[in-house]
C-alpha cells in the first residue's frame, strides 16, 4: 500500500503525522488560554469594582516566594527546551537528563507553593475559614481568586510533570527518537503554557502595589 | 528556485534550536522579571504606570517564551496566525467586558 504524504509505520495500520499531533497540541492549548483568560476577566472585573481591596490584599502575598517561583518555571522552561534540541541532535541521554531537571524544577515550585498556601490557610484566608469569612468583600474575592488561579495553576504543574515523567519512560525504552520527538515536543508545548500563566499570574496577583 | 525554496521550508519545519539560543532566552526573560519587580517594589508612588508596565513586561516575556522556546519562530506560518487570532478574540473579550462594566 502506497501513501502519498506521510510515513506508514510498519505493521500499525495507521500513519504518523507529527505535524497534525502539534498543530492538535495547538488547539487543546488555545482552550487553556482561554479557561485562564476567563479567570483574569473576573479579576479584572472585580478588580475594577474593589480596587483599595485587592492592593490591600496583594500586600499579604509573599514576593519574594512568588519571585524565586518565576524564576524556578523560566529555568524549567528552558531546560525542557533544551531537552527537545537535545533529542533532535540524537542524544538521548541529555534529553532525560534535562527532562529530570524540569521534573525537578516541579517538584520544587509545588514545594514552595505549599509553604505559601499553608501561611495563608494558617492565617485563615481559605475560602470557608472564619477569618475568610468576616473579611470585607473584596478582600474575600482576591483570597477567593488567590486560591481558585493558583490552585487551578498548580493543577496544570502537576499533570505537566506527570506528562514529563512519561516523556523520560519512554525516552528510556528507545520509544522517542531522532526521528520520533513529538512526544517531547508537544510535553515542551504544555510545560510552556503553564509558564506563560504564571508570567500572567505574577504581576497580577503579587505586584500590584 | 523554487526547489531551493522547498528546501529552505523543510529546513525550517525541522530547525534545531542550538542550547546557545535557549539560554540567551532565559536571560532575556530573567532580566525582564528583575526589571517588573524592581519596578514594584521600588516605584510604588507611581501606582496605575506600574500596572500598566507590569502588564506590558508580562505581555513581552509571553511573546519571548511563545517565539523562541515554542518554537513558533522556525514553525509554519499558520501557528503564528493562529496565536494572533486567539490573542484578538481574547482582547475582544476584555473590551467588550470592560464597556459592560463601566457602563453600569
Amino acid at each position: 500500500m502506497e501513501h502519498a504524504t506521510g510515513f506508514v509505520l510498519p505493521n500499525s495500520g495507521h500513519n504518523r503525522d507529527a505535524e497534525a499531533s502539534k498543530m492538535g497540541m495547538w488547539l487543546f492549548l488555545f482552550t487553556e488560554l482561554l479557561l485562564f483568560g476567563g479567570l483574569f476577566l473576573v479579576y479584572m472585573v472585580y478588580r475594577m469594582l474593589n480596587p483599595e481591596a485587592f492592593l490591600l490584599s496583594s500586600f499579604e502575598l509573599n514576593i519574594t516566594l512568588g519571585t524565586i517561583n518565576t524564576v524556578v518555571l523560566l529555568v524549567s522552561s528552558m531546560t525542557i527546551a533544551m531537552s527537545i534540541t537535545a533529542i533532535m541532535r540524537g542524544d538521548s541521554k541529555k534529553s532525560v537528563l534535562l527532562l529530570y531537571l524540569t521534573l525537578a524544577a516541579s517538584v520544587i515550585f509545588m514545594i514552595i507553593k505549599f509553604f505559601e498556601w499553608s501561611a495563608k490557610i494558617n492565617y485563615g484566608y481559605f475560602p470557608g475559614m472564619e477569618v475568610y469569612q468576616n473579611l470585607p468583600d473584596g478582600e474575600s474575592l482576591f483570597f477567593f481568586l488567590y486560591f481558585f488561579m493558583t490552585g487551578l495553576h498548580a493543577l496544570h504543574v502537576i499533570i505537566g510533570a506527570v506528562l514529563i515523567a512519561v516523556v523520560i519512560y519512554r525516552t528510556q525504552k528507545g520509544l522517542v527518537t531522532a526521528q520520533k520527538y513529538t512526544l517531547t515536543e508537544n510535553a515542551g508545548l504544555y510545560w510552556h503554557l503553564v509558564d506563560l500563566i504564571w508570567i500572567f499570574l505574577f504581576p497580577l496577583l503579587y505586584l500590584i502595589h | 528556485m523554487e526547489h531551493q525554496n522547498e528546501q529552505q521550508e523543510h529546513k525550517q519545519t525541522h530547525h534545531i534550536i542550538s542550547y546557545k539560543e535557549h539560554f540567551s532566552t532565559l536571560v532575556a526573560l530573567l532580566l525582564l522579571t528583575v526589571l517588573t519587580v524592581s519596578i514594584s517594589v521600588f516605584g510604588a508612588e507611581l501606582r496605575s504606570l506600574s500596572v500598566a508596565t507590569a502588564l506590558l513586561i508580562a505581555s513581552v516575556k509571553a511573546l519571548v517564551v511563545a517565539y523562541y522556546f515554542m518554537h513558533l519562530k522556525y514553525d509554519l506560518k499558520i501557528y503564528r496566525w493562529l496565536v494572533l487570532l486567539v490573542m484578538v478574540l481574547f482582547v475582544v473579550f476584555l473590551v467588550l467586558t470592560s464597556i459592560e462594566y463601566l457602563n453600569r
